[in-house]
């Protein structure tokens, strides 16, 4: 077969031409450099990196919880904040005691509220960041935090219009942001939500949760229900029970669950809500942290318990040894150590804190287990949910 | 002494197989990532239950282990990185809305033919004419391939003057040559959106060496999204001795007399080396990465401003908890456009809203299990043009990319019967800001600069030498010589690491 497109010579001489023509046309073209990136631009200003923020107000909640306003700190490059969804968290970059850490915190404020966002911090017993922020963060206190995070949020292509968030403790402060975003925003979505707490000085934000439902009583209401009540507590007690929750909310078909509280809820949880048979996506958990008591969780193996391992990072080329116990992540291990790994969810989900076990073994709740199916068949573990069972030796990226 | 023998700027498809390369060689090079992943496009993200794969349709040129395409033969034969590929069962599902046409097509030249006289009866003898030509095509650029860069003008000119005469066309001016019937031809073009520009403007060259490739050697996918492959390319590299750094966003070039001296990262590092590898686009790399700016000669701008910048993509992700099955989903791959008018539908890539064209993938359909039991995956892809992105403010942006979402899915529910909203598990939503964050592309380009004939691979091959206007600076990647796919940017990687080698004198 011969062909031709516009003739045998006149094709030939096309080909012959093809690069003259292209360096003509090269030659011709303006040799002005592009300037701005739009797109560019609006990644950054979406997802920062590192925003740089000042405290500027603190306001005491109840005797344990705090919130603390956070706006751009005008001597650092942060001009603005960037836009979050309501339920999204930061991951704040604290220095205690001269360690570099991470904690999440979901952000307790409302989108609407452009000019800042509030952290809620409960101060409990033993907590690392809290004992710190409680003796050092004031007005004028200067803290990184990531971009806003996480995908503990409404999604209208998702999700029923009716919600049923079940809260826990400080698990509160997601809940707050979205009453807040639905009655301020007048969005076309209903709120119920059920507060388990411990005893009635528990409540946080108890009388704007009530105004809020006040305000919007068609779309907002709220339960409380205590474990251990005193004398004077006149609402439900108990737990976040099967029986509870439907006795409150009733028909659950046409509701989405959005769960935040302590480990301990959502172990309770679990057995509860199975009695309901609600399908998978009805029930929405937003991740909640390190579990603390790793060694009682069953799967783990017995004799790498009370156990200290020698842990060997890389980070950067340079190598070091440092131990690590086998009741904490590994991540908790390098922070101890100053290393200033990255991290963000803490829960094993993120994947910011992803690392290459180069030997070693660990141990990783399936719960926590976030990782990529490569991941694992690769070698890569997220040290914020891995516990060490043996030595290991990992190599770490630098955090951004 | 410098730091490096080679720095690769960038770890995604044609970055990762330069470092492999370089380190099989025993090459001293560094590979410097700006995210915490390999691969760049070709990668993965778990939302509840789901992986979903964020770019990749599917592979060309993989082919079975018993007839190896150029993909299959570089991992496996070239580096020895193996990946667990499984192939995609058909080629195509081919709906115009507006037409009313709904069309599979199966792979295998003969298959293909039979089906289409099935769709199109009398269009057999000139199908098969049109697939021998783009098999002419393929042979050629094997033998230009073979020839690595020294072609013998006379085995050009005898052997393959069809491949000479066609390269400066376009698709259209040289499908007019064959007397296809307009049906057929629609049926034909189908795949037109993998390199996303009108048949009026695309190189024939680029696209029937596509065509005939999946025709011959079939799709494949990772069996563990393409994260699964970049791990395994990542994995052969470190083995060998080349070492990675994520997290490390290289914000300088550093030139000095027209020569490379080093980089610069984000951590205010300094590392020397005479070669670079950039899997940067040259746009970025010449607007933004050169220091001193003044190091980047006039030709450079005037080269990166005559090209076309390729489009970008919006991706919309679903995990359901229904089975494919279930759902009523026969196809893994399906393309629906209104019409294919390309010229038209290519302008509405111009459009923020109401999509004419989207190709929308089944995962299930080629990997059953890649999903829990009960449950399916799909993903909806869009393409937008540069600047369609530029004005969404910050605070519209999650409502705006969710009206498009819901556009998609309506969009397939109407074209195919098939009801997905009740199922939605997982969604998640990529948009060209999603791409520049992950990837660093420049206006979160998926595609590279637009195959023209002008601009497609036999002349950018033929100016590869010319167009290196900065000593000790490649280019790998979707904007680099072989034009954009995961297919062609993992052939470039090892390409320009010969390349490189041969700069340092070594091969």
């Amino acid at each position: 077969m011969k062909i031709h497109v516009k003739g045998n010579i006149r094709d030939l001489l096309a080909f012959k031409n093809l690069v003259p023509k292209r360096k003509k046309r090269i030659m011709r073209s303006s040799a002005t450099p592009i300037g701005a990136d739009a797109v560019g631009e609006l990644s950054r200003r979406l997802h920062p990196q590192r925003q740089h923020l000042v405290i500027s107000a603190v306001k005491d909640e109840t005797s344990t919880t705090k919130t603390f306003r956070l706006v751009p700190d005008p001597d650092a490059l942060t001009p603005e904040l960037a836009p979050f969804q309501a339920g999204q968290y930061l991951s704040i970059k604290a220095e205690v005691n001269g360690v570099r850490i991470t904690r999440p915190y979901a952000i307790s404020s409302s989108p609407g509220e452009k000019e800042f966002y509030e952290i809620t911090l409960r101060k409990t017993e033993n907590g690392f960041l809290t004992e710190y922020a409680w003796a050092n963060w004031k007005v004028g206190t200067k803290l990184d935090s990531s971009g806003p995070e996480g995908t503990f949020t409404y999604e209208p292509l998702r999700d029923t219009k009716e919600i049923l968030g079940l809260a826990g403790g400080s698990g509160i402060t997601p809940f707050r942001s979205m009453i807040k975003d639905i009655v301020e925003n007048d969005l076309d979505l209903k709120l119920m939500l059920i507060y388990g707490i411990k005893c009635p000085d528990d409540i946080i934000f108890a009388d704007e949760l009530q105004e809020l439902a006040k305000t919007a009583p068609e779309k907002i209401s709220v339960h409380y229900v205590c474990s251990e009540p005193d004398s004077c507590w006149q609402g439900r007690t108990g737990f976040l029970s099967a029986d509870c929750i439907t006795e409150l909310a009733g028909d659950l078909s046409n509701k989405t669950l959005f769960i935040c509280g302590p480990p301990q809820m959502y172990r309770y949880l679990e057995e509860e809500l199975k009695s309901l048979s609600l399908p998978k996506k009805r029930i929405r958990r937003e991740a909640f942290g390190e579990v603390k008591d790793i060694e009682q969780y069953p799967g783990f193996p017995p004799e790498a318990q009370g156990k200290s391992f020698k842990l060997s990072v890389t980070m950067a080329g340079k190598s070091l040894e440092i131990p690590a116990l086998s009741n904490e992540t590994i991540l908790v291990a390098m922070e101890r150590a100053n290393l200033a790994p990255p991290s963000k969810c803490r829960s094993g989900e993120c994947g910011f804190c992803r690392s290459r076990l180069v030997a070693g073994d660990v141990f990783v709740r399936p719960e926590d287990d976030g990782r990529r199916a490569a991941d694992k068949i690769f070698g890569y573990i997220h040290p914020c949910s891995s516990y060490p069972l043996s030595d290991i030796v990992i190599e770490v990226p630098r955090d951004v | 002494m410098a730091d490096y023998d080679v720095i690769v700027i960038g770890a995604g498809n044609g970055g990762l197989t330069a470092g492999a390369q370089l380190a099989a060689n025993g090459t001293k090079v560094i590979v410097l990532e700006q995210h915490n992943l390999p691969g760049g496009f070709a990668s993965s993200f778990v939302r509840g239950r789901f992986e979903f794969e964020p770019s990749l349709h599917e592979l060309c040129d993989v082919g079975p282990a018993n007839d190896k395409g150029s993909v299959r033969t570089l991992l496996e034969d070239d580096l020895g990185v193996n990946v667990d590929f499984v192939s995609v069962p058909e080629a195509y599902r081919l709906i115009l809305t507006e037409e009313g046409l709904d069309v599979t097509m199966p792979f295998g030249i003969n298959e293909f033919v039979d089906a289409m006289d099935g769709y199109v009866p009398g269009s057999r003898s000139q199908m098969r004419a049109y697939l021998d030509l783009c098999k002419e095509v393929l042979d050629a650029l094997t033998y230009l391939g073979e020839s690595k860069g020294n072609p013998d003008k006379k085995v050009l000119m005898k052997e393959h003057a069809n491949f000479l005469k066609t390269t400066p066309y376009t698709v259209e001016e040289v499908t007019r040559r064959f007397k296809i019937p307009e049906q057929a031809k629609k049926i034909l073009y189908a795949y037109w959106c993998y390199i996303g520009l009108p048949m009026s403007r695309m190189s024939f060259t680029l696209f029937s060496a596509m065509l005939h490739k999946y025709l011959t050697k079939g799709a494949y996918i990772p069996r563990y999204r393409s994260h699964e492959m970049s791990s395994a390319i990542e994995a052969k590299l470190l083995e060998n001795g080349g070492r990675i750094e994520y997290n490390t966003r290289v914000d300088k070039i550093l030139v000095e007399n027209g020569k490379v001296t080093g980089v610069e990262t984000s951590f205010g590092d300094r590392i020397t080396t005479n070669h670079v590898i950039c899997n940067a686009s040259p746009t970025m790399t010449y607007n933004k990465l050169i220091s001193p700016q003044s190091a980047v000669p006039q030709i450079a701008y005037k080269e990166v401003n005559a090209r076309i910048h390729g489009s970008s993509a919006f991706v919309l992700y679903l995990g359901l908890d229904a089975t494919a099955d279930e759902l009523g989903l026969s196809d893994y791959s399906y393309f629906i456009y209104d019409h294919m008018d390309t010229d038209k539908l290519y302008a509405s890539f111009n459009n923020l809203f109401d999509p004419t064209v989207q190709a929308t993938i089944c995962l299930n359909k080629a990997i059953p299990d890649c999903s829990p039991a009960g449950t399916s995956i799909m993903s909806f892809t869009i393409l937008y043009r540069p600047g369609v992105w530029d004005n969404v403010k910050p605070e519209d942006y999650v409502a705006t990319k969710r009206k498009i979402a819901d556009q998609l899915i309506g969009n397939f529910e109407q074209a195919t019967n098939i009801h997905l909203r009740k199922h939605i598990e997982e969604i998640e939503i990529a948009t060209p800001q999603t791409f520049a964050r992950y990837t660093g592309s420049f206006g979160g380009g998926v595609y590279g600069y637009e195959p023209e004939p002008w601009d497609s691979i036999i002349p950018r091959m033929m100016s590869i030498e010319d167009e290196k206007y900065i000593e000790g600076l490649r280019f790998t990647g979707g904007n680099a010589f072989r034009t954009y796919g995961y297919s062609s940017s993992l052939l470039c990687g090892q390409t320009v690491a010969l390349l490189t080698l041969k700069d340092m004198g070594v091969v």
